[in-house]
């Protein structure tokens, strides 16, 4: 009896329109079919789990594993000294360097389209952001090559004009090259991600704050960069992770010849492996989710704080 | 008092942020310039170099080789094959779950769209090492043939074709156009077919496309599996050959850009037309179904 009621109400409110049901109405009735509604979304759970979840899980686990699948610690031990210490400190230090160069251009490069009144120049920054940001790989590296390796058209010319970069420090086959070769999907990364906080400094706030007589230094110092502070860091983390993970263009620019997490974990699996380092892959592997998780908590705090007045 | 204030609203020059954000013409174009060089010198030189001959003559030896080199069609022809059994795959996967969520659980919107995130925070490299460890023991049907890339780039291409379709679906009324539907006596197959799928067009091409752009730039996955895909290709010939290296990659390129701005153009007129297109796709549906009663 009071199922059909809550049928007959549900399907009322329905036909007239009513948005907000009263709660206590609706509860009985969804409670029981809640299972009910999920079965929808299982094969994709299940498929998730199957290819993503077992994967990301079975690495972590083998990496407290020894050979012979007794418990140990003797992976991270290995994980943290020597060459793989070092390439963690190199992924670091890469990821953040182009993470903070990207961020300052790419904020600057939003300012400057989102004030700019040429739709034509809005629509050709934010498709092209659009294309450029999932443009990384592997011919990224190469035209990298072409433009500032050895022998790159670029290297030529200045070394034609009597300044060879390569005598003097630089090289694009090193970290500090890789900073510079990021940029390149990191940028327009950023770009996407700034746009839609900037357009939505609303007009209100910015009314109101002229009107109360606010200089532009005061509009930016009290509303515009408290404002922007936490969609930019946001972003900052989602091109740190970026970096991060990034194995295509560091290895076929490099060749794996710098140490970089990724490069280290890859050559461990192309079967580079010493004897008595059977699960440190595994070890590499879960400091690489550790290190990626911890961003994804510190993005999902920040996104928490921005999202409260930009929506 | 408030009428003040919105004067003052109204005789600022410029709406919205250009108001505000008024940064200076030299500011606003030295930076965009700028950024742009950073982005056009890298594939003008690249061209240079793929255009350059023995003491500095221009030839096109380059491209020519590399048409004529069987791996280059053989390794093509694997990566689109995969990117084919991907598009699929994701397609098969995605359309039921997203309308079954918007239509049943959609309290769960966001928390799906967070899962398909998923694929981000772990990065490719563990997800490889992941599936050796795992899937060891699979018949070699799965993990010797290619079809364990097309299986796991479903996965590591969602965050792109969820998001995509998601909001193609967010963008049409779907609980009325099935409502109307099925009191019009559809079926779910003839929902699909004639309401779902024609309203959801261009979501499904773009996560088709995205998916297929990701599958042809994948190398990760493919060279630490040890399957010679285009991209895998691409970084051989570049152990040998830099010139033609960097000509596939402007070629890689376009195959990517291309279909790219195909989604990127399509969406931007989608988004123009959606409402206009969902009323009259609901009309031809309401006349299909009346001649097919009929």
């Amino acid at each position: 009896m009071a199922s059909s009621t809550n049928v007959e109400e549900s399907a009322q409110s329905r036909a007239g329109g009513v948005s907000s049901p009263g709660p206590t109405e609706l509860r009985p009735k969804r409670s029981r079919r809640r299972w009910h509604n999920g079965i929808g979304t299982v094969p994709f759970l299940v498929y998730l789990g199957l290819f993503l979840v077992i994967p990301a899980i079975s690495v972590v686990v083998t990496a407290f594993q020894s050979g012979a699948g007794h418990f140990t610690l003797s992976n991270f031990n290995e994980a943290v000294h020597g060459v793989y210490l070092k390439s963690f400190i190199n992924s670091i230090q890469l990821s953040f360097a182009a993470a903070i160069v990207a961020t300052v251009l790419g904020v600057l490069a939003s300012l400057a389209v989102c004030a700019s009144s040429n739709r034509i120049v809005r629509a050709l920054v934010s498709s092209g952001s659009a294309v450029f940001a999932n443009t990384g790989g592997v011919p990224l590296a190469f035209s990298f090559i072409a433009t500032v390796g050895n022998f790159g058209v670029i290297t030529k010319l200045l070394t034609d004009a009597g300044f060879n970069p390569y005598d003097h420090g630089f090289s694009l086959y090193s970290v500090f090259g890789l900073t510079i070769v990021y940029q390149y999907f990191l940028i327009p990364l950023m770009v996407l991600i700034m746009i839609p906080p900037i357009e939505a400094l609303r007009k209100e706030w910015v009314d109101a704050s002229s009107s109360l007589g606010a200089t532009r230094a005061q509009f930016w110092r009290w509303v515009g960069i408290p404002l922007l502070a936490p969609p930019i860091l946001a972003a900052f983390i989602v091109l740190f992770t970026d970096a991060f993970a990034a194995y295509a263009t560091a290895e076929a620019l490099t060749s794996g010849t710098i140490s970089l997490v990724p490069i280290q974990l890859g050559a461990l699996i192309s079967g580079n492996v010493l004897a008595g380092q059977t699960n440190l892959g595994d070890a590499l592997g879960a400091g690489m989710i550790a290190i990626v998780l911890v961003a994804g908590f510190l993005y999902a705090y920040v996104q928490r704080k921005a999202s409260k007045w930009l929506r | 008092m408030v009428a003040v204030t919105t004067n003052v609203g109204r005789n600022g020059k410029e709406p919205g942020a250009a108001n505000v954000l008024k940064l200076g013409r030299a500011f606003r174009y030295g930076v965009l310039g700028l950024v742009g060089i950073f982005f056009i010198i890298p594939i003008l030189a690249s061209a240079r170099f793929s255009f350059l001959g023995n003491n500095n003559t221009i030839t096109i030896s380059a491209y020519t080789e590399l048409f004529s080199t069987p791996q280059f069609w053989s390794t093509l022809f694997l990566s689109v094959k995969i990117g084919l059994g991907t598009v699929l795959l994701t397609l098969a996967l995605l359309i039921p779950t997203v309308v079954w969520i918007h239509l049943r659980v959609p309290k769960l919107k966001r928390v799906f769209e967070s899962i398909s995130l998923l694929p981000l925070v772990i990065p490719s490299v563990v997800v490889t090492l992941g599936v050796i460890t795992s899937f060891k023991s699979l018949p070699n049907i799965i993990m010797g043939t290619p079809v364990i890339l097309a299986l796991e780039y479903v996965i590591l291409a969602l965050p792109y074709s969820y998001r995509t379709f998601d909001s193609a679906v967010q963008a049409i009324d779907l609980k009325t156009l099935v409502d109307a539907g099925q009191s019009l006596g559809a079926g779910w197959s003839k929902l699909l077919r004639l309401v779902l799928l024609p309203n959801l067009r261009s979501g499904l091409l773009g996560a088709a496309i995205l998916a297929f752009a990701f599958c042809l730039g994948e190398f990760a996955v493919a060279s630490l599996l040890s399957f010679t895909t285009f991209p895998v290709f691409l970084v051989q010939v570049g152990q040998v050959a830099a010139s033609q290296a960097v000509a596939l990659s402007l070629i890689a390129r376009l195959f990517t850009w291309m279909p790219l701005a195909v989604i990127i153009i399509s969406f931007g007129q989608r988004n123009a037309s959606s409402k206009k297109k969902t009323v009259s796709l609901a009309k031809t549906i309401e006349q299909e179904e009346t001649t097919g009663i009929a």
